[in-house]
């Protein structure tokens, strides 16, 4: 598979390039959010739905929108899209528009979304800018489901709101709580570390250059600051 | 300059579409979510009003309904759900009351309480096929009285409300306020300021005597009827009583004072074991026993009886300070002060007065010379 291939794009955020577990973005609402397999599902997609339509926007936009502009033109692309997603998902489902509350909302603000603007929708096609909000979404979605089969399971004895006979007698119950969030957070970059070895890309490939604020910071510039 | 310029319309061009786009989005979207919460609040509703269909929250600003009503919604059927906020034990009881086109009760729950035993969680159910003509029958939880009473209470203000948005009306005043309406109608020239006279006189017929504060008379209660009467007015302003001296008798050690009427009647007055009982000794976890007063003729029968001070549990023995309970006495004797209703779940306190009851016959007995 070509590194720049249009597959390539789709599968690296399953894995080798996980918002959550190589990016490590997202911290916020992955923990707040995993504690049941339901709510860390209907996160996974809202985030996807609002990833791909602000990725298609942006990336059509990339030539239109002038360089000094671009976040705060990013940030009210990506804001209303979170409220489009809001406002539907409290039209025809309710009850998940409950559950998610003010996570839902912190869409706007999470860093994998405008950090695939400024990483890779304003520097490509729309067609691959929609793959990669594809391929994004599905590896946020994974990643939230991963630690929340675990959190839920263990830690509540049940799944997706479904009781577990004997693990529900026997739950851990910090899991539940958010030391247990970061607990189960840890292991599971520590196992897609050891999964990706050498594979995964190095925090210099990605660091500076995929910050919103690479243009302004001094340590990218060089510059001092005024 | 081209290049502010052009930023600037780049950034208020993408504003605007995105306006426009959630615009659309909400024309959409807000008719269905409007009806998504109309049907979660109905199946709140529906809970109290089982056969309810559809429910209107009506603007009750031009109604003078009961304190306790904070939301009325009516049903499309005729009916009300009343939304009701009490005090029980504590305050913030929360009731939600269904009432339908006939006045009958549909349903009450509590939505909200800070009470300590519970009964708020089922007492509602008593009061379901209930109107406003029988509620008063259902009867209040031992040891729960002040909690169920509340509730009791404000299943009635719900009735009521009901009556009064059905366009009739209910008489809202509290018991209070109708004495001093009565009192008034009959001596207008008291200006509505009345002191209760403690009774150490028999007046044929009459059950309480209210003395206006600024002396223009005396009111009289007889059955359910205020009158004016001259002759026993005579009776109440010439009436004087005056302190024994006890010393030369021996008197049991809760009798705390004696007074005696220019009538002839004793005024006893006498600190009763309230909670906590055991036998001829006071223990009072409190350290305040209860107080009580009764004028009683020399033949030994009481004609009035009053709580003067109490420190029983709130809620609970605490009902010996009400009117309903001590003027149970009025007119007893010895032969039968017994045969009083006891306070729901204080039968210790209602022990403990009864016990003080007693001992004013004893006492009488022993200033006449006949004990």
């Amino acid at each position: 598979m070509q590194k720049n291939s249009n597959l390539s794009v789709l599968v690296k955020g399953l894995l080798l390039e996980n918002p959550v577990f190589v990016l490590v973005l997202g911290t916020c609402p992955t923990l707040a959010t995993t504690q049941t397999v339901i709510g860390a599902f209907a996160m996974g997609l809202a985030a996807m739905a609002v990833l791909i339509c602000s990725n298609v926007v942006i990336s059509l936009l990339r030539k239109v929108i002038p360089d000094t502009v671009r976040i705060p033109c990013y940030i009210v692309i990506i804001a209303g899209f979170v409220t489009i997603v809001q406002m539907f998902m409290h039209a025809y489902l309710p009850e998940l528009y409950d559950l998610l509350g003010v996570y839902l909302a912190l869409i706007t603000v999470n860093c994998i979304i405008l950090g695939r603007a400024e990483m890779f929708a304003s520097k490509n096609s729309v067609a691959r800018s929609a793959l990669d909000g594809v391929g994004m979404g599905l590896g946020f979605t994974l990643a939230l489901l991963s630690m929340a089969v675990i959190r839920e399971v263990f830690g509540a004895g049940s799944f997706a709101g479904i009781a577990i006979p004997f693990i529900k007698d026997h739950t851990i119950d910090i899991l539940t709580q958010a030391p247990g969030g970061l607990l189960v957070y840890g292991l599971l970059i520590f196992a897609v570390t050891a999964l990706t070895h050498g594979k995964a890309p190095k925090k210099k490939s990605f660091g500076c250059e995929g910050c919103p604020s690479a243009g302004n910071c001094m340590s990218c510039t060089g510059k001092e600051e005024n | 300059m081209n290049k502010y310029v052009k930023s600037i319309i780049a950034l208020t061009a993408i504003c605007a579409a995105v306006a426009l786009l959630l615009s659309a989005t909400n024309m959409l979207t807000a008719p269905i979510i409007e009806k998504n919460e109309s049907a979660a609040a109905n199946e709140a509703l529906l809970v109290v009003m089982p056969e309810g269909e559809d429910f209107t929250l009506m603007d009750i600003s031009s109604y003078t309904l009961p304190e306790t009503v904070t939301e009325v919604y009516a049903e499309s059927t005729g009916g009300y759900v009343v939304k009701l906020t009490t005090a029980g034990y504590s305050t913030g009881m929360v009731i939600m009351c269904g009432v339908d086109a006939t006045g009958t009760v549909t349903g009450a729950t509590c939505l909200a309480s800070n009470e300590t035993l519970g009964a708020e969680k089922t007492y509602g159910e008593k009061t379901v096929g209930k109107t406003v003509a029988d509620i008063d029958t259902v009867d209040t939880v031992a040891s729960m009285t002040k909690t169920t009473e509340a509730y009791r209470n404000a299943v009635k203000d719900a009735l009521n409300a009901a009556v009064i948005l059905g366009g009739g009306s209910v008489d809202l005043r509290s018991e209070e306020e109708i004495l001093k309406d009565n009192l008034s109608a009959v001596l207008p020239a008291a200006e509505g300021a009345f002191t209760p006279w403690f009774m150490v006189e028999e007046l044929e017929g009459v059950s309480a005597v209210y003395v206006a504060d600024n002396g223009s008379g005396v009111v009289f209660r007889k059955g359910e009827e205020f009158v004016l009467d001259e002759a026993l007015s005579a009776v109440v302003v010439g009436s004087k009583t005056e302190e024994m001296d006890t010393s030369a008798y021996e008197l049991h050690s809760s009798v705390t004072k004696v007074e005696k009427s220019s009538g002839g009647n004793y005024v006893v007055e006498i600190k009763a074991s309230g909670f906590g009982i055991n036998g001829d000794k006071y223990y009072d976890p409190s350290g305040e026993p209860i107080l009580l007063r009764a004028s009683v003729t020399p033949a030994g029968k009481i004609i009035a009886c009053e709580t003067l001070q109490q420190s029983e549990t709130e809620g609970i023995g605490s009902a010996c300070a009400d009117p309903s309970f001590y003027t149970q006495f009025n007119g007893k004797d010895e032969t039968n002060y017994k045969e009083i209703d006891a306070i729901s779940g204080a039968t210790l306190t209602t022990n403990g007065y009864k016990t003080a009851v007693g001992r004013i016959f004893e006492t009488v007995k022993i200033l006449e010379g006949v004990a």
